[in-house]
């Protein structure tokens, strides 16, 4: 059975939460992490972010919510984003964000496709396979940073297992509202 | 690991914060007179150039970075300009950092300031920030890219020219974006005018104090680049006050070296 439309717009207004959530840690990164190299990595990965939550934030207002619907996740999600937040050190965060976190917001993105009707949902069908073809880019670029820099910095206290852990844990992580009385709605 | 450096004793802290995180391969200096200058004819100037501005690239990133984090109640469309800002002089970054490297240089050469991002620390009005970072600091260095182009141009190297080009490109579209917005969060609240007068002044003090010493604001190689500006969003009458201020300082500086 297919998402409802209530149901897509929660999924992606919560999809452009974590994209927010994720340009607001680089940006934090930026400063506070020593290594130039990285540097360099999280900022550019600010404005992929940036953009993904404006395409999510404009989808979800075609889909019967606000522009820029934002809903917080369930709290075990929320909590693995700020465990992501929390991480020290250049090496650690590389780790956590793009090897970690990156993956299973990709992971996501593939539920939803698979979830969604590609014909019916195709205008979320396209924001969504753009977004997954940046995330597979950033991992690259990740990839290319640690080349160039082998020996970053570290905090020696990696958070990658646990963040994996938490992500995985994190189920539900969408919270979807109640139908809206007076909106005929299909049936999930 | 560098993180916070110390501010240098000559310094008075009400104009500088906390400095940004820079790796061991970095020696962080707060004054321009403790920076590497080298005349005209040493090889090491051109050199000693691109990695000072690769520093600085990545000290408007790290204050773009910081904004966003600062101002999460800013308008969704201007924390867009302010990320791809961040995302913009990331890559700036990343050239100079490339360009400096397959020149022969080695990173941590030379020493970098950590200027731009202590002084933007003590200004908490988004507005005040824009206004000295984009409408100042970037400004500043339309005019010094413009010159650094026709430099390149003169030595044929074309890379160098490109880069400088793109780059320049990409500042009038940050110079612009705050121009706009100041604009529009003064329209929204008058309140904003004063804030930006204080950035402005505190912005000014921090410069004389870490420049002045060494001849750093002794610039009279180039001019205002009136066209770059009206593409920024200047106004005919800004543009007018630009380049009358800048004839002054020029001379002044003639005088001082003569």
């Amino acid at each position: 059975m297919t998402l409802t439309v209530r149901e897509r717009a929660d999924t992606l207004g919560t999809l452009r939460y974590a994209s927010v959530h994720a340009m607001e840690t680089l940006a934090a990164w930026v400063p506070t992490t020593p290594d130039l190299e990285a540097k360099i990595l999280f900022g550019r990965h600010i404005w992929e972010f940036a953009q993904h939550a404006d395409q999510l934030g404009r989808r979800t207002h075609e889909l019967r919510a606000a522009l820029h619907y934002t809903p917080a996740p369930t709290p075990a999600y929320d909590g693995a984003l700020a465990l992501l937040r929390s991480t020290a050190g250049a090496r650690e965060r590389i780790s956590a964000f793009h090897d970690v976190f990156l993956a299973d917001l990709a992971d996501k993105y593939a539920d939803y496709l698979a979830a969604t009707d590609a014909f019916l949902d195709e205008p979320s069908v396209r924001v969504v396979e753009r977004i997954t073809a940046d995330l597979r880019r950033m991992t690259a670029d990740a990839a290319e940073a640690r080349a160039q820099r082998p020996a970053l910095t570290g905090s020696g206290v990696a958070t990658a297992a646990a963040l994996a852990a938490a992500l995985a844990a994190a189920r539900p992580w969408v919270r979807h509202r109640a139908p809206a009385a007076g909106i005929a709605e299909a049936t999930a | 690991m560098t993180t916070a450096a110390p501010l240098h004793p000559a310094l008075d802290p009400r104009f500088f914060a906390d400095s940004a995180a820079r790796d061991e391969r970095f020696t962080v200096v707060d004054r321009w007179v403790d920076c590497a200058r080298f005349d005209d004819a040493d090889p090491r100037k051109r050199l000693e150039f691109l990695h000072r501005q690769m520093n600085e690239e990545v000290a408007v990133c790290e204050n773009a970075a910081r904004s966003l984090v600062d101002h999460p109640e800013a308008p969704w469309e201007l924390r867009m300009w302010l990320a791809r800002q961040a995302a913009d002089e990331a890559r700036h970054a990343d050239n100079y950092r490339r360009a400096f490297l397959a020149r022969g240089g080695r990173l941590g050469d030379y020493p970098v300031l950590s200027f731009q991002y202590r002084v933007l620390g003590r200004i908490t009005s988004l507005a005040g920030r824009l206004a000295v970072q984009n409408r100042t600091f970037e400004v500043d260095g339309l005019d010094a890219v413009t010159h650094a182009i026709l430099e390149a141009e003169a030595d044929g190297d074309a890379d160098l020219v490109a880069l400088y080009d793109a780059q320049q490109a990409d500042e009038v579209v940050h110079i612009r974006f705050a121009n706009e917005w100041i604009r529009r969060l003064t329209a929204g609240r008058p309140a904003v005018l004063l804030e930006v007068g204080r950035a402005l002044a505190l912005a000014a003090q921090g410069f004389a104090a870490v420049f002045t010493e060494g001849g750093g604001t002794r610039v009279h190689k180039y001019g205002v680049a009136e066209e770059l500006r009206a593409m920024a969003g200047f106004t005919e009458e800004e543009i007018r006050t630009a380049v009358a201020l800048n004839e002054e300082r020029r001379e002044r500086a003639r005088r001082a070296d003569a």
